[in-house]
């Protein structure tokens, strides 16, 4: 998937560069919003799909929604503090945290709500979320907790990440490694619309 | 606002159907729609003016939004998991123990 999308994203810098059009090209880039539109239907269809999550989720109580929290509170003050840094306008850095690691949708959003060059940030970033929560978790499980070593996953701790949260935790956070994975992807899509509704 | 609604909608259309084929079908669906998006990002991003000059910006300001929402999730989840997760677990091995 991280190859494919990669793959995607060079071929599309080196037709946008070198200024070569046709008519599919047009085509697609043209209908982007009608892309993500499908794209979040499926989104949805993916979450309605899941069984037994409220089983779960009921089963761990309110101690599930802890790790998530904090996940998007963080996210969503880093995302604020980079704005002020950068000067980018506070919805689209706070969307741009608010990708949690889920580089592919949320660059392919908030490209789509907010121009090409945030959704490359938005991209690049979660990417480096991703890839560097592979040397993090090892680290953050020697100095903090178990716990601890779903924050830097976040949206990608259901899948990706979670080998390595898998090698270096134990079963119960493994567990709650899936569930906020879930939570957390729920969310992704649905901070970044607010944040751009919101401020 | 109607990213949200198309969700909510898919949810509801997901709760209805739970086959695997579909699941599967909806997946590649999924995949397929992402590589579109990203590919239009990239001509987009390729576009613009004075790109090459405009991507070791583009890369420092990504770092930056990489790292401080990392470390303060980071630091958020430790707080929060230490204050009223931690305990939690300390107490259940006390009460066993003095069950014992």
């Amino acid at each position: 998937m991280t190859g494919f999308t990669i793959a995607a994203l060079i071929v599309g810098i080196f037709c946008g560069v070198s200024g070569y059009e046709n008519t599919i090209l047009s085509l697609i880039t043209d209908n982007t919003n009608i892309i993500l539109y499908i794209l979040m239907l499926c989104v949805g269809i993916s979450i309605g799909m899941q069984e037994g999550i409220l089983k779960k989720l009921r089963e761990y109580h309110i101690k599930v929604f802890i790790i998530p929290f904090g996940i998007i509170v963080g996210s969503f003050l880093g995302g604020m503090i980079c704005s002020g840094i950068t000067d980018i306008p506070l919805e689209q850095g706070t969307a741009i945290a608010s990708g949690m690691g889920w580089y592919s949708l949320a660059g392919a959003t908030i490209s789509e709500l907010a121009g090409a060059e945030i959704g490359s940030i938005a991209f690049i970033s979660n990417l480096m979320r991703e890839i560097f929560s592979f040397f993090l978790i090892p680290f953050i499980a020697l100095k903090f907790n178990d716990y601890t070593c779903i924050a830097p996953a976040g949206a990608t701790s259901e899948d990706t990440t979670l080998p390595m949260i898998w090698k270096y935790t134990n079963e119960e956070t493994v567990v709650l490694s899936v569930l906020n994975g879930m939570i957390c992807s729920f969310f992704v899509p649905v901070l970044i619309s607010l944040c751009f509704d919101i401020f | 606002m109607d990213i949200i609604i198309i969700m909510c909608i898919g949810i509801f259309i997901g709760k209805l159907l739970k086959q695997k084929p579909i699941k599967r079908g909806n997946e590649k669906i999924q995949l397929l729609c992402t590589l579109l998006l990203i590919f239009s990002m990239g001509v987009m991003t390729g576009k613009e003016e004075n790109f090459f000059r405009k991507l070791s910006s583009l890369g420092f300001i990504s770092f930056l939004f990489f790292f401080i929402p990392t470390v303060l999730s980071i630091l958020f989840v430790y707080y929060l998991t230490k204050k009223f997760m931690e305990k939690k677990e300390e107490n259940h091995k006390m009460l066993r123990s003095r069950k014992k």
